[in-house]
């Protein structure tokens, strides 16, 4: 099995998983100085999926979910800015999985896709803001989707 | 009476004359073939049981010659896949799922110095391996790790759409000597369906083909994820979409177009 480390985050991925951890800190076209400025913080991103990962794809999967067929499993962990964690939308201090069935929904994916789902939480962890986004390739099988889902978040450690 | 008795002595004289000279010359084929070294893996029971043995001094397996800059097959006989972990040029951590995977995958071992490599470097950049045979083959770069490899060289050779991982562990897992080298494994099974190593991409791609046909995966290069786009693709979706209502009978104007509902909606 092959472990997932970097910024104090890792994963074990499930057999066949992609993964990877990556931070948009550099001054590329699409690095964080270029699309913020230079003062932004950044915070480091974690993608799991049961699919190739394409090599350039959105923080929440955009470029990867389209190629997701119906047993697709995508996957984000997004840290935020420490400070955001004080704010309401970041109240739910622990994590949110395991997450059930009735979690995703087609209105939660970030840009509707016909047949998928998704599903967004915020929370925070030892200090630290996150944001975790799902997205299934179909709702219809959300049930059994749901607990790939599970097995994989099961494995995430936040440092 | 007589006469016959003295006959049949004489043919039985014939016969006698004829079984040892049968013996004698299997005998001497035992011989030879024990001078040719019959039974030189028997027990030494057993060949001091039949007697004569012999010792035939077995030659080395000639080396395999390849052509200038193609690497010599691995030595090793690892046979199974293995996920691979590592770093991208970038500095991102990143894992592969190899084993266990619904798709086939295509590693390709290279380096940023290697001349023959270029060649791969080149075809990647430019898409020509954007189509494999095999079981939706995805392709992914392996250079090693950032201590024994240019991490810059290696960040401008893989610029592209190609999956890029730096990792010694991959080179060592599979037990690959030297780049540029190829190994194909399939995902459900884990297993190497086909390896090897060439000039240039077109011999890799021939390789490839002939590989997935003896594993029977398809070899046309198509892909469920190409499928899949194409099935998405807005006019394919669309021609689809009407195929079907007409098939069904529902032409323009067809009232199920144009429900109450909506009707009622737009009068709101």
């Amino acid at each position: 099995m092959a472990r997932l480390e970097a910024f104090d985050l890792a994963a074990d991925p499930p057999k066949g998983w992609d993964g990877e951890i990556y931070r948009r800190d550099d001054d590329g076209i699409e690095g964080r100085a270029a699309l913020f400025g230079s003062t932004e913080v950044a915070t480091p991103i974690l993608h799991l999926a049961n699919f190739p990962l394409p090599a350039s794809r959105g923080d929440y999967g955009g470029g990867a979910v389209e190629l997701m067929g119906r047993g697709g499993i995508f996957v984000s962990l997004l840290e935020h800015p420490s400070h955001e964690g004080q704010t309401a939308l970041f109240a739910a201090n622990d994590v949110p999985w395991p997450l059930r069935a009735s979690d995703f929904d087609p209105k939660q994916m970030q840009r509707a896709i016909g047949g998928q789902a998704g599903c967004q939480r915020f929370f925070t962890h030892n200090g630290r803001a996150f944001c975790l986004y799902v997205a299934i390739g179909s709702y219809g099988t959300r049930s059994v989707l749901v607990r790939e889902v599970n097995a994989a978040l099961a494995s995430l450690e936040l440092g | 009476m007589l006469t016959l008795v003295i006959l049949e002595g004489i043919v039985l004289a014939l016969l006698g004359v004829l079984v040892v000279g049968l013996l004698r010359s299997h005998a001497e084929i035992l011989r030879r073939l024990h001078d040719l070294g019959a039974g030189v893996f028997d027990d030494e029971e057993d060949t001091a049981a039949q007697g004569v043995t012999s010792t035939v001094e077995m030659s080395e397996r000639p080396s395999i010659r390849t052509r200038e800059g193609v690497p010599e097959p691995r030595t090793s006989a690892v046979t199974e896949g293995h996920d691979v972990s590592g770093v991208t040029p970038s500095g991102n951590a990143k894992a592969i799922g190899v084993v266990g995977a619904e798709h086939s995958t295509l590693l390709a071992f290279l380096s940023s110095g290697c001349g023959t490599c270029g060649d791969f470097w080149r075809a990647f950049s430019v898409g020509e391996a954007d189509s494999l045979p095999g079981r939706d083959t995805r392709l992914v770069v392996v250079t090693k790790g950032p201590d024994e490899e240019s991490v810059s060289a290696v960040r401008e050779l893989a610029a592209g759409a190609t999956v890029t991982v730096m990792s010694s562990d991959a080179f060592e897992d599979y037990g690959v000597p030297v780049s540029p080298y190829f190994i194909l494994v399939d995902g459900p099974s884990g297993s190497i369906v086909g390896e090897g190593a060439a000039g240039n991409w077109s011999q890799v791609a021939n390789l490839l083909r002939q590989a997935a046909a003896d594993a029977g995966l398809t070899t046309d290069g198509s892909s469920r994820h190409d499928a899949v786009a194409r099935m998405r693709d807005g006019e394919v979706r669309e021609a689809r979409a009407d195929a079907d209502l007409m098939a069904a009978g529902i032409l323009p104007g067809h009232p199920s177009l144009y429900p109450e509902s909506s009707a009622e909606d737009e009068s709101r």
